[in-house]
């Protein structure tokens, strides 16, 4: 019944984790969205059998072993903005494209919270309202996927 | 909460009956053990064996995904018009006349300089390793500012080693992995240099503060010599960096109303987006990394001291503060912003 397969889930994680691995310049990175939650958003929503708050976490930490940073911070950034995906996944695939929009981007805003409290805790600066910047660019790419047809709610087909 | 009446009301539909613990379960433990990963990578260091491990493991991918930009910058490279290779060759060719004739000169200062010190007695001047190292990319993190270069354990980088370019520091290695090691930059809010003014030998600790290009002196007192477009030095008193490498140029010099320090905000020199190339340079003694905390302390101490012989001028004119008050105005200062 579930067109979604597991391979289909592991083989885009790892595709836009690769994309982590590229070698960004330092401006690029300011406006770099989180493709790796991004996605994981997307299975989140689409297939929270096979995707949970889990896997979310143990794609934190691999996030975080490419960055890194100190270890844990993006696996538990992940693991809360999985959570608040999952709490309304079931409200979420009903939502109309403009909801959906709003609600992902509050998503994103809330992982990027997560980790500047943990940075603040290190004695970084809030660096402005920039900062959210990626959050923004991400809910824009998010709307255009949805355009090309990369539907969250199982299409009468998809499920 | 929510979850958990969701699955209630799912266990009446079997299609979507969901297995396993409920969201805000999975939450808990999830948390639980991240921030458990975090205290113990930021207080106790245990999971630097196992992370280094991994990284070696990620080492090969990294380079995979980094390869088809390697093969167009060195297809670039190849590609480069003749008129340019020519004019460049003209020019590295005066530089090197210009740089041998000041080795020259410089082996000779050397000689002296050593024979001077035997004359007194003086410990020998730390001499320091270098390597040779690219830089693969920028760590994917907004409020830190590090670069990842293809030099690591196995080449012989020790944490705590200089990042210099062509034109003064970069920044200092943090982290190393067997292949490459991390080093933040000097403009990152973790990172302090001593430093000294060249003009006069001021010595003061520059800190990053995380944004871009720019270095802060603070904890100068008002009346102190400096001079916007005054260039600074490492002043090697830490042990890490060598001694007499630019750091950055004074480009602002301000004073809060209210405050008796100076803000002095610096251009930093030495530019991570303008080449690939910087030499790491090993600190000297491997112990003088841990100790490096206890030295910049000290050091602080002596730029406040090198500064009290014109401080009753200045503040007999501000009319705010009696000298003797000077030492122990440090609630002072914060009381107005």
């Amino acid at each position: 019944m579930h067109r979604n397969k597991l391979s289909h889930i592991y083989l885009s994680l790892f595709a836009v984790y690769l994309l982590l691995l590229l070698p960004w310049t330092e401006s690029a990175l300011r406006y770099k969205p989180d493709f790796t939650l991004l996605v994981l958003i997307f299975w989140l929503i689409r297939a929270p059998r096979l995707c949970n708050i889990g896997t979310a976490w143990f794609i934190g930490l691999l996030v975080d072993l490419a960055t890194g940073g100190i270890f844990g911070q993006h696996a538990w950034a992940y693991t809360v903005t999985a959570f608040f995906t999952m709490v309304y996944q079931k409200r979420l695939i009903l939502f109309n494209r403009f909801h959906q929009f709003i609600y992902v981007f509050i998503l994103l805003i809330i992982a990027q919270i997560v980790l500047l409290i943990l940075k603040t805790f290190s004695g970084v600066p809030f660096p402005g309202m920039v900062y959210f910047m990626p959050s923004v660019i991400g809910v824009l790419l998010w709307s255009i996927s949805l355009l090309f047809k990369l539907h969250t709610d199982g299409r009468p087909g998809d499920i | 909460m929510r979850g958990s009446s969701y699955n209630i009301r799912q266990s009446a539909t079997p299609s979507f009956f969901t297995k396993g613990p409920s969201a805000f379960a999975r939450l808990i433990l999830f948390s639980v053990l991240s921030l458990a990963l975090i205290a113990t990578d930021t207080r106790l260091q245990y999971l630097n064996i196992i992370r280094h491990q991994l990284e070696a493991y990620l080492h090969p991918l990294t380079l995979m995904v980094n390869a088809p930009m390697e093969l167009y910058r060195q297809a670039d490279d190849y590609l480069t018009s003749h008129n340019r290779l020519l004019s460049e060759n003209e020019a590295l060719k005066k530089h090197l006349l210009k740089a041998n004739a000041g080795e020259q000169a410089m082996t000779s200062l050397k000689v002296e300089n050593r024979n001077f010190r035997n004359l007194f007695n003086l410990k020998a001047k730390l001499e320091h390793q270098s390597f040779l190292a690219e830089i693969l990319h920028a760590t994917s993190d907004q409020l830190t500012r590090k670069i990842v270069v293809n030099r690591g354990a196995s080449h012989g980088v020790h944490v705590g080693g200089a990042a210099v370019d062509a034109k003064g520091i970069v920044g200092q290695v943090t982290r190393v992995y067997a292949q490459t090691s991390v080093v933040t930059l000097i403009t990152d809010s973790s990172l302090q240099i001593p430093i000294m003014v060249e003009r006069n030998g001021l010595r003061a600790i520059a800190f990053g503060n995380g944004r871009d290009n720019v270095l802060e002196i603070p904890y100068l007192p008002s009346n102190v010599d400096i001079n916007i477009g005054d260039r600074l030095a490492t002043s090697g008193l830490d042990g890490v960096y060598p001694a007499g490498i630019t750091v950055g140029v004074v480009q602002k010099i301000s004073v809060a109303r209210g405050s008796s320090f100076v803000s002095i905000l610096c251009a930093p020199v030495g530019g991570v987006d303008y080449h690939k190339q910087v030499l790491i340079v090993n600190p000297a003694d491997n112990t003088i990394s841990a100790e490096e905390k206890e030295v910049s302390v000290s050091n602080k101490e002596q730029s406040h001291l090198g500064a009290p012989k014109k401080e009753p001028n200045h503040l007999s004119a501000a009319g705010k503060l009696k000298p003797a008050d000077f030492s122990g105005d440090v609630g002072v200062v914060n009381a107005p912003q």
